[in-house]
């Protein structure tokens, strides 16, 4: 007998789980299903195949499979679907998470280590999982002496703007949660935030680590994102627009990293440095700061902070993408629906099921994203790989690297990308184009 | 200086611009120790180092247990380097007691040393990594020292705590085959260690925060007296093995790495290159040891020191470690006193660290080859 | 079992505490040294050893420019030993850095002596800069009285510090004051360096701090 639970009988915890059983039902028919009814009343519900989708007919899907499709089409043109699903936060966490976890393993392999292995039995595939839900489970201590409410809203606050800032990359044709005509421009407004929110949580916790980390963290950020805005401004001579998806569909023939790899390398160098990676780590140099700014986050509080890390990450790589390297741009090679499930439906045995509603979506949106995903991960394997040869640098190099290099170089690109408007090579009504 | 301010506004006092940081003991970047540095802005004004965390009373100990018995606790001030450390113990009694060392286990001795000396290096070396940011010259020293763990495994019987080394010899005999297996991991190690050079010392970033920072002149590390690597890289050419051989180091084909730099890049490439020479002392003793022989004295049981003092002293990775012990016709030693090379150079920490960046802290404090824990003993 | 109280070296081999046949009796002991054929006669050979010429001429200057200030304990191969009093001692120390060419301290510790009410402060110096000094170590020694009732920095435990002689016994100094309470006058930091701040018992190297258990 497990001494965990020794006075353990069998029919005493039958009794437990029905007396759960009964408790759930009774609650849930009493107040649950008031509920769900009275949402579904007040909500403005699609119409699907020529009928309005009520109540009824949402809750028979489930006998019903062939009705769920078109349920799911129109949820997929909502706009909490682009927002939390599809080409926003759930994509983007999903992607980050993957990536992180084949940088872990690279990594592992540059220094003769194995990496993650036992979480997920195969090559430890759970582990970010795992870790997540260690922090999770963690306690969060707030410092005695911290301003509280600016405390617990920094990591809130964090992830906010760096999924807005996810919001405004184009994944697919079509797909993106917001698409202003100034997208560039707001971009670049929603960088501004980050050092901001840096130095108020680091202002807040009321720490000498902090502190120092948050000053270092705005130094930086700020020392880096006017190069970071100078750098791309070639790009919006050239293609004359500041919207993102109309920046894509500039570069149908050729990506701008041929005619700008000055611009791409500024570029590049500049988000190691704003998201704070090896070789850009001051703000959280462990042997120097101990974590910097984040030194007094714990618990999910810090685990909130890494999302939001990841997220800029996945957010700055596909920046990258969508301005260097022609975003979903890319031969086709997403093979095509096949034509007669939608025609004859799937055969199986002596069931033939048809599926009306068929193709969820449609080819050029699959192989659009198809391409910026690997386009991206590329992108973010070549931001995190530094970590592996480069040690830190000192806070005087780095910020001598960004006001005095960057921004020498960033001009020298828009003379260049100047120099081919005026010449007529490229730009609206260029030659190339 | 009374310059006329407009009301209400007073210049700022130097006092409120001056942030007292304690670095240490839990922080990430001290080790067992604690660094009180003042900072005015983003440079150190002031350093006062606070050892004495990891402060056990080894020479205490000592004088209430007899000569064996003392073998196995002096060796834990620094666990990493038990050989070294153990050695001028070994000697000091040798000299009090009138032993004899066998041929052999001299041999052994220096090849024990000499593996355990890499060992201590490697670890210095991947924590000195760590400090500048570069995990992978965390993980790789950290991974290559298991061949010189598993070596002294295979000689003593324990992968970190030895106490291999006893007065009078050696605890035991090598293993069979300890000599192809020896010369194997020796020539594969140098290989590996170009690749360090490769990855670290010749990377630019690591160069531009190493060098010209934490200059020690070389009469400054005379007067300071400094020792080990940290006097070698100021341009001394100073090695106890060298300038007072014991047991059979002047027999052995080596040479002293002498930088003149000074700076903490010179001062964490001395240790690299010693790597080097460390290996060519284990694969020429290889070839000199007598093939057979005994390797112990037998000391007497409890034996007694005369009514006399001895200073021996050895050249450990951190510098010239020695043992001063009196004795007075007893069983346990009077008192016992270990002179060790981390201690000798904690004195170059307020030295070298005021006037430094913050930034440069961990490259300066690291690169004096300073282990908190023997510090304290 | 006090280790200060018994001199005779000759009765303890059959101590209980130290003996390594644990679980005999006393006689039983002696009896079983005896058949092993192992002698409990002193272990230390007393074959007289050569006095070495370097070391011997290097002695001989310390004493004939101090005369009877100081005496010269033992010349050995390698190693010699001086003792001063600590009136004299920075002079000595003085003329052993000027004039022998010794630029550094390895070490300073100290040594207990509670019978003759003293505490020995002990320097090993060595040098860098001069090679055939390399392998020489230097021990100059001086005595302190001892006070039964320490009180480090305000009894008549202290003598002159020798940091403004050689820099590098600043840490090495502060050490010896806090674990023997030797107070060291001219010391600009006489500070704690190893122990706690809050330590309020006698300096714990002193023979009369028991460590417990023993």
């Amino acid at each position: 007998m497990s001494t965990i639970a020794p006075e353990f009988r069998l029919s005493r915890f039958i009794a437990s789980l029905t007396d759960i059983i009964f408790w759930v039902l009774l609650i849930f028919s009493l107040v649950g299903l008031p509920i769900v009814f009275i949402v579904l009343f007040y909500i403005k519900l699609p119409v699907i195949n020529g009928q309005l989708m009520t109540p009824y007919l949402a809750m028979t899907w489930m006998a019903d499979p062939s009705r769920s499709i078109p349920i799911i089409k129109s949820f997929m043109h909502t706009t909490i679907f682009r927002v939390a699903v599809f080409p926003g936060f759930g994509f983007a966490a999903l992607l980050a998470a993957a990536t992180i976890y084949v940088e872990r393993k690279f990594l592992a392999k540059i220094q003769l280590r194995v990496g993650p292995l036992y979480c997920g039995k195969i090559e430890g595939i759970l582990q970010l999982m795992g870790d997540g839900f260690k922090l999770m489970s963690k306690e969060i201590i707030i410092p005695a002496k911290a301003d509280k409410p600016i405390f617990w809203i920094g990591p809130v606050l964090f992830v906010g703007t760096a999924g807005a800032f996810v919001s405004l990359i184009p994944v697919a044709p079509g797909w993106v949660v917001a698409n202003p005509s100034v997208g560039l421009l707001a971009v670049f407004a929603t960088i501004g935030f980050f050092p901001i929110i840096a130095v108020l949580s680091a202002w807040s916790a009321n720490s000498k680590w902090t502190f120092i980390g948050g000053l270092r963290a705005l130094h930086q950020m700020i020392a880096f994102e006017i190069p970071l805005i100078l750098s791309l401004l070639g790009i919006v001579i050239l293609s004359g627009t500041l919207n993102l998806s109309q920046i894509v569909q500039s570069q149908e023939h050729y990506w701008w990293i041929t005619f700008m790899p000055l611009s791409a390398v500024v570029f590049f160098i500049t988000i190691i440095a704003e998201l704070e990676r090896i070789p850009f780590d001051l703000p959280e140099a462990e042997s120097e700061i101990v974590a910097g700014w984040l030194t007094e986050f714990s618990g999910m509080m810090y685990g909130l902070i890494q999302l939001g890390t990841y997220l800029k990450l996945y957010a700055f790589a596909g920046l990258f993408t969508v301005l260097f390297l022609g975003g979903w741009q890319g031969p086709s090679i997403w093979p095509p629906f096949p034509q007669e499930i939608i025609t004859q439906g799937i055969t199986i045995g002596p069931v033939t099921a048809k599926f009306p509603g068929l193709p969820l979506f449609d080819q050029e949106m699959l192989n659009g994203t198809l391409w910026f995903v690997i386009k991206t991960v590329g992108v973010i394997l070549l931001i995190l790989l530094p970590r592996g040869v480069f040690p830190r640098v000192r806070i005087d190099m780095i910020l001598h690297t960004g006001w005095y290099k960057l921004i020498g170089l960033a001009f020298i690109n828009i003379f260049i990308a100047l120099g081919l408007l005026y010449a007529g090579v490229l730009g609206p009504g260029g030659l190339l184009h | 200086m009374t310059t006329q301010l407009p009301p209400g506004i007073s210049l700022e006092k130097v006092d409120d611009r001056i942030m007292t940081l304690n670095v240490g003991p839990q922080h990430p970047g001290s080790g067992h120790m604690r660094l009180i540095i003042k900072v005015d802005g983003d440079y150190i004004v002031s350093c006062d180092p606070d050892p004495g965390y990891v402060h056990r009373g080894e020479e205490k100990m000592a004088e209430y247990r007899n000569y064996i018995q003392n073998i196995p606790h002096l060796e834990r001030p620094v666990i990493h380097d038990s050989s070294n450390i153990l050695y001028p113990y070994c000697l000091a009694v040798e000299d009090l007691l009138g032993i004899e060392v066998p041929e052999r286990a001299k041999y052994v001795r220096v090849i024990a040393a000499e593996l355990n000396r890499c060992i201590y290096i490697l670890y210095w070396l991947a924590i000195y990594g760590i400090f500048l940011g570069h995990s992978t010259m965390f993980m790789w020293p950290a991974g290559d020292r298991e061949l010189f763990i598993d070596l002294l495994e295979a000689m003593s019987g324990a992968r970190v705590t030895h106490a291999y080394l006893v007065p009078g010899g050696v605890r035991n005999d090598l293993p069979a085959n300890f000599e192809e297996r020896c010369l194997r991991q020796v020539n594969y190690f140098e290989k590996r260690l170009k690749e360090y050079e490769a990855i670290f010392y010749q990377n630019p970033i690591l160069k531009a925060r190493t060098q010209d920072t934490g200059i020690l002149s070389k009469t400054d590390a005379i007067r300071l007296g400094t020792t080990g690597s940290v006097l070698r890289a100021s341009g001394v050419d100073y090695d106890v093995r060298k300038k007072e051989p014991y047991d059979v180091y002047e027999n052995l084909d080596f040479q002293t790495v002498v930088m003149k730099e000074g700076d903490s890049y010179a001062r964490s490439y001395v240790p690299y290159l010693e790597m080097f020479e460390s290996c060519r002392i284990i694969k020429d003793a290889l070839r000199k040891m007598p093939k057979s022989g005994s390797v112990r004295t037998k000391l007497k049981p409890n034996p007694k020191g005369g009514n006399d003092e001895v200073y021996r002293r050895v050249e450990s990775g951190r510098g010239a470690l020695g043992y001063y012990i009196v004795s007075n016709n007893r069983p346990e030693p009077y008192r016992v006193k270990i002179s060790v090379g981390s201690f000798r150079n904690l004195i170059c920490m307020p030295y070298l660290l005021k006037g430094e960046k913050l930034g440069n802290m961990p490259a300066v404090y690291w690169s004096l080859n300073y282990w908190p824990v023997e510090a304290d003993r | 079992m006090s280790s200060e109280d018994k001199k005779d070296g000759s009765t303890d081999i059959t101590d209980e505490k130290q003996s390594d046949v644990v679980g005999l009796s006393k006689d039983d002991a002696k009896k079983y040294y005896e058949e092993k054929g192992i002698d409990l006669s002193p272990d230390v050979p007393t074959k007289p050893k050569p006095i070495p010429q370097f070391e011997k001429s290097m002695a001989d200057k310390i004493s004939s420019k101090f005369a009877d200030k100081v005496h010269v304990d033992y010349i050995r191969a390698d190693r010699i030993r001086v003792v001063a009093k600590r009136e004299d001692i920075v002079d000595v120390a003085k003329y052993i850095r000027d004039d022998l060419r010794y630029d550094h301290a390895e070490s300073v510790t100290g040594v207990d002596y509670p019978d003759s009410k003293e505490i020995e402060v002990v320097y090993h110096l060595g040098s860098y800069t001069d090679e055939k000094l390399a392998r020489q170590v230097l021990t100059l020694a001086t005595r302190v009285p001892r006070e039964e009732i320490p009180n480090p920095g305000s009894d008549s435990s202290r003598t002159p510090s020798l940091r403004d002689v050689f820099y590098s016994v600043e840490f090495h100094e502060r050490e010896c004051f806090e674990m023997f309470g030797v107070y060291f006058e001219g010391h600009p930091d006489n500070r704690r360096l190893l122990l706690p701040e809050d330590w309020a018992d006698i300096p714990p190297f002193r023979k009369d701090f028991k460590i417990k258990g023993r």
